[in-house]
């Protein structure tokens, strides 16, 4: 019930905070500079799964540190590299994986700070083991990513920014000790907050 | 910590926030209010009616039906919001509007088609979303064709209401993400994803431009309304939003960046000979229909207006309904060099390929230079290579051991719309590589010498890597006026290495040989 009531309350807070934000984000379009950073802290959810498999793959929970460098192409369009690292502890080891894409985050009203974004690239996950199969190697993978959130401006150049994320990582074939596992794909849900430098 | 990843408030949060939001920012753009400009929903019906009916059929009398010669033209309700004479209104809030009434759109359509996978609820969004992506198991057609094309509708959601191209882009990405989470009850497909939105991305892009060169906005009548029928018939979001407006019937000019800064293209119709390995050509032809066209100048110029130029080559027959679709569009070019003989340009490609050797797609990013040399006042040498890759493509491929496809069996008891394969394709990223060689009579070409070379690596289905490769010579000579006569040579050979136990290893490789006519639509 705590949980459930937590929860909520987190939602009510960014419901809050998207209402109150316009006034405070409004100014966003006067800034100059076309540089665009980003570098905040996630939780996050992962969960690995292929095509064939019959199991239910459990889902993992951990911390993730998310950057993003770029350059604003108008008001309303950033493009740039994107890094989404994320280590998971489990029974068999540490889970890591970094997710390296090119991005594009679309602000589609001036005066909002609401934001989508979208990209891919590559993923690097080390230690697939808990996941899918014991003895899992290195692997690298296709990566795409989804997004949205909400920016909020503090000063000139400075601001912060809430956001939700999915990103997928297509790995093709795992090895594992028990043999190989066809079409691993693997889904990482994020929530975080992070600062944005303009 | 995993509390707060339980995606359940999250997605709460952001349907308020979406609910919040929707309307006032809608109308926060220039654009009046939708009930304020067309009177609400009953009299939005009237208005596109009478749209239609404001065409004056005599041929020439550029003032509505009704007004008398010499009266001043009704005033354009969407003035304000126009950024230039003939562009459409800015609205933000209506590209989503659109994008969502797009998916429900094709949601209903399936439901009327009977489909399980359209009875859609809550409870599937949520399974949707706790899932995530997965690699689906549709028809090559579908996934490389369908897809691509159902994407420019939610692409042209965003031109038809005013956003540029990159922020179009981004309506694609929506309209494509919410269609795989909340449009069917199939897991969402991250193959989909991709062809949708850079599918749709290319082909919306082109779909428009050329709409756009089928309109006449200066002319009354009934040319002019048959232009803008057919216009609409290639890119209906935008037709659609022209007749609620009353933009299909206003004397006007073109925006300005619809209007290319060259045009050359060709209609052929003739017959393919495709070889095997060890016979070059078989005894019966193939028929065929080609168009290609090449809009702007690829070659020279400062560009940063994406698509300003592209080239496009759709084939029907000759293998299959549509064989090949094949669009390349400049995304920005910059010359360099003495007198800017070099041009650096950075491309979107999007590739489909079907025909009796082998089934290829792709959506692709190339970086390239090309280099101009004029040979006489009307003959010049152009050279072109280029690099890039491959975000996602798509390629047949059969087991080891097994030559043809299998019959398709009797649809299961999963219902109508499911897919559950097997799939005779796989998936993967690669790269690419290719070179063009053309000589050009007033920047029209009359010989082209093409070659392409493929890498493909595929991530989801048969571990392989593909090599591909695909060389053609083109040579036409014009007849009489517009109509001309061409033949063309190619050559095309597949690599295909198994990361199986035994390393398999197999090469495939065909000629084939056309001769048609063209006429000169330039």
């Amino acid at each position: 019930m705590g949980h459930f009531m937590m929860r909520w309350s987190l939602a009510g807070v960014w419901c809050a905070l998207v209402v109150l934000a316009p006034s405070v984000c409004a100014a966003q379009e006067t800034i100059d500079s076309r540089l665009w950073i980003v570098a905040g802290g996630t939780s996050a959810t992962v969960r690995g799964d292929c095509q064939t498999c019959e199991e239910d793959f459990p889902y993992r929970h951990g911390p993730g540190i998310l950057a993003n460098a770029g350059y604003r192409v108008n008001p309303r369009m950033d493009v740039g590299a994107e890094i989404f690292w994320v280590p998971l502890e489990t029974a068999s080891g540490t889970l890591n994986t970094t997710h390296m894409d090119a991005v594009a985050q679309f602000r589609p009203w001036r005066t909002h700070g609401f934001f989508i974004k979208g990209g891919a690239g590559m993923a690097f996950i080390r230690n697939w083991v808990d996941a899918i199969g014991q003895g899992a190697i290195n692997s690298k993978a296709l990566s795409v990513v989804v997004g949205g959130g909400w920016a909020f401006r503090v000063e000139k150049h400075v601001g912060f920014e809430l956001f939700a994320s999915q990103h997928a990582g297509a790995l093709g074939d795992l090895q594992t000790a028990a043999g190989d596992v066809p079409d691993v794909l693997g889904n990482y849900w994020s929530f975080g907050a992070a600062l944005v430098f303009r | 910590m995993g509390i707060l990843l339980r995606p359940r408030p999250l997605a709460a949060a952001l349907v308020c926030a979406l609910l919040i939001h929707a309307a006032p920012l809608a109308a926060q753009e220039t654009e009046p209010p939708f009930a304020e400009a067309t009177g609400g929903w009953p009299s939005f019906l009237a208005r596109a009616i009478e749209s239609a009916a404001l065409f004056d059929l005599s041929p020439v009398a550029p003032h509505a039906k009704g007004e008398q010669p010499g009266t001043p033209p009704a005033p354009d309700p969407y003035a304000a919001a126009r950024p230039c004479q003939g562009c459409p209104p800015r609205s933000v809030g209506r590209a989503f509007l659109q994008t969502t009434v797009v998916n429900v759109f094709y949601g209903i359509a399936n439901l009327v088609r009977g489909q399980v996978t359209a009875r859609v609820t809550p409870k599937t969004w949520w399974e949707n979303m706790e899932n995530g992506w997965v690699w689906d198991l549709d028809d090559f057609v579908v996934n490389q064709i369908g897809h691509p094309y159902q994407g420019s509708n939610y692409y042209n959601s965003g031109r038809a209401n005013g956003l540029s191209f990159y922020e179009s882009a981004a309506m694609a990405a929506f309209g494509s993400a919410t269609w795989e989470f909340y449009g069917e009850t199939n897991k969402p497909s991250l193959n989909d994803f991709i062809n949708t939105t850079l599918g749709g991305i290319a082909i919306g892009e082109v779909l428009h431009r050329v709409s756009w060169l089928m309109r006449d906005t200066t002319k009354s009548g009934s040319g002019r309304l048959w232009s803008e029928i057919g216009a609409t018939v290639l890119d209906p979001v935008t037709g659609y939003n022209r007749f609620r407006r009353g933009d299909a019937s206003r004397i006007e000019e073109k925006p300005a960046d619809m209007v290319p800064s060259a045009l050359s293209g060709f209609a052929s119709a003739g017959a393919l000979w495709r070889g095997t390995e060890h016979e070059p050509f078989q005894g019966a032809g193939q028929a065929f229909l080609e168009a290609d066209l090449l809009y702007g100048d690829p070659l020279h110029g400062r560009s940063r207006s994406p698509y300003d130029a592209f080239a496009m080559t759709m084939r029907f027959g000759g293998g299959g309904p549509v064989s090949e679709a094949r669009l390349i569009g400049r995304l920005l070019g910059e010359p360099f060099g003495k007198d800017g003989k070099f041009e650096f340009t950075v491309a979107q490609a999007y590739d489909f390929q079907k025909n009796d050797a082998y089934a290829f797609g792709a959506q692709s990013f190339d970086g390239g230079v090309a280099f101009t040399q004029p040979l006489s006042s009307h003959i010049s040498l152009a050279l072109l290579g280029s690099g890039g890759l491959t975000v996602l493509g798509a390629i047949d491929s059969l087991p080891v051991g097994v030559t043809e496809v299998p019959e398709e069996e009797p649809e299961s008891d999963a219902g109508q719309g499911v897919s559950e394969g097997p799939r005779f394709y796989d998936y993967g990223p690669g790269s690419k590589f290719t070179v063009r060689a053309l000589l050009l009579h007033d920047n029209a070409p009359f010989a082209v010498a093409f070659y392409e070379g493929r890498q493909l690596f595929s991530l989801d289905g048969l571990r392989a890597n593909h090599f591909l490769q695909h060389a053609r010579l083109d040579l036409r000579v014009p007849i009489y006026r517009k109509i001309g006569f061409g033949v063309a040579g190619e050559y095309f050979s597949r690599h295909t290495y198994y990361q199986d136990a035994a390393k398999t290893e197999k090469q495939f490789r065909y000629p084939q040989f056309r001769t048609y006519l063209t006429w000169d639509i330039s």
